[in-house]
């Protein structure tokens, strides 16, 4: 028995031991100076010979042959960012199974002479497109009820499910 | 039955009694507007539920039971899951099959697409707001139930 105590306190103390190396590691939570995660940055492109077509709203074709080599959807039409300059939006095509609409998918950014292509975050489609889909204000509320009603329909369940356990354990009567 | 007696408190009973349909009131408000503001269906049947437990602690176990007796419990409960349930079948039935499962936008509620799974949703934030509502309450008056029956036990 006391072997086994100085063992798990051992064991706690090198838990915390690498807790503390971990947690060196975790970014700091809650900076108010990070900028909002709202796409995610894939590759940079030399050469700037592309901002001229882009702003002919042409894709260029060694941007859409870098896209589809890293796996990616390839642009069907870019669209200049509304009230900003040096910055494009790359459009994907309706894919059915995917998207059931044309979907807003790249950023094209200029930076230089360089061309710096993120993917938008799921996110930002949750924000301008909530309301005008499902005619309801609240962000929160239109993805628990209708984006993820299938989950909510489950979380809803387990409720249900606890209930029921709690009668079967604690009301032994002859008359459930 | 003396100790009921001693242990009654003036002050706790009638802030009971005038809170209680304020808190319910406000759970209703809660689950309604989950759409347009903060809140809905599961916040709401807490603080729904909650007012019947303010209930039980300020008066009895009893008088709590009789106000939401054990049938309409059982009930609530599993009735709540089924609007839910129902509300994503109406989906397909108006649809001919054509629509997925809980998809609102094909209940025909009102002529447009949008405000079709606005108000479905508002539908379904009701079943979840009634089912947590009962099961909560029902949770508590379990665990009451027990307690009371230890504490009787212990007596006699």
């Amino acid at each position: 028995m006391r072997g086994l105590r100085l063992i798990t306190l051992i064991l706690i103390i090198l838990l915390c031991g690498l807790f503390a190396y971990v947690a060196e590691d975790i970014p700091v939570f809650g900076d108010p100076d990070a900028p909002a995660i709202k796409s995610v940055e894939l590759f940079t492109m030399k050469g700037a010979e592309g901002v001229s077509l882009l702003n002919r709203q042409i894709v260029p074709g060694p941007l859409s042959g870098e896209l589809v080599r890293r796996g990616f959807p390839r642009p069907s039409r870019v669209e200049k960012a509304a009230g900003r300059e040096g910055e494009w939006n790359g459009f994907i095509k309706k894919e059915e199974p995917r998207y059931a609409a044309e979907e807003k998918y790249y950023r094209i950014e200029r930076e230089g002479d360089d061309l710096r292509v993120s993917r938008y975050a799921f996110v930002v489609r949750w924000m301008e497109k909530g309301l005008e889909e499902t005619a309801v204000p609240n962000m929160v509320t239109y993805g628990l009820a209708d984006y993820r009603g299938y989950d909510t329909l489950g979380e809803t369940t387990v409720i249900f499910t606890a209930g029921v356990s709690v009668i079967l354990l604690l009301r032994r009567r002859s008359r459930l | 039955m003396k100790e009921e007696q001693g242990e009654r408190d003036v002050i706790i009973e009638t802030v009971a009694r005038v809170m209680i349909p304020f808190i319910q009131l406000f759970a209703l408000y809660v689950i309604i507007h989950g759409a347009g503001g903060p809140g809905g269906g599961f916040q709401g049947g807490v603080v729904f539920a909650s007012g019947f437990i303010l209930y039980i602690i300020a008066f009895n176990l009893a008088g709590g039971r009789k106000r939401f007796p054990e049938s309409a419990n059982t009930i609530l409960s599993s009735v709540g899951l089924y609007i839910y349930a129902g509300i994503g079948l109406l989906a397909i039935l108006f649809s001919f099959g054509a629509a997925q499962y809980l998809n609102y936008g094909f209940i025909p509620f009102t002529s447009h697409f949008e405000e079709n799974r606005a108000l479905g949703m508002d539908f379904v934030e009701m079943g979840i707001g009634i089912t947590v509502m009962a099961i909560i309450a029902s949770i508590f008056f379990d665990l009451a139930e027990k307690d009371e029956k230890q504490k009787e036990g212990e007596d006699g």
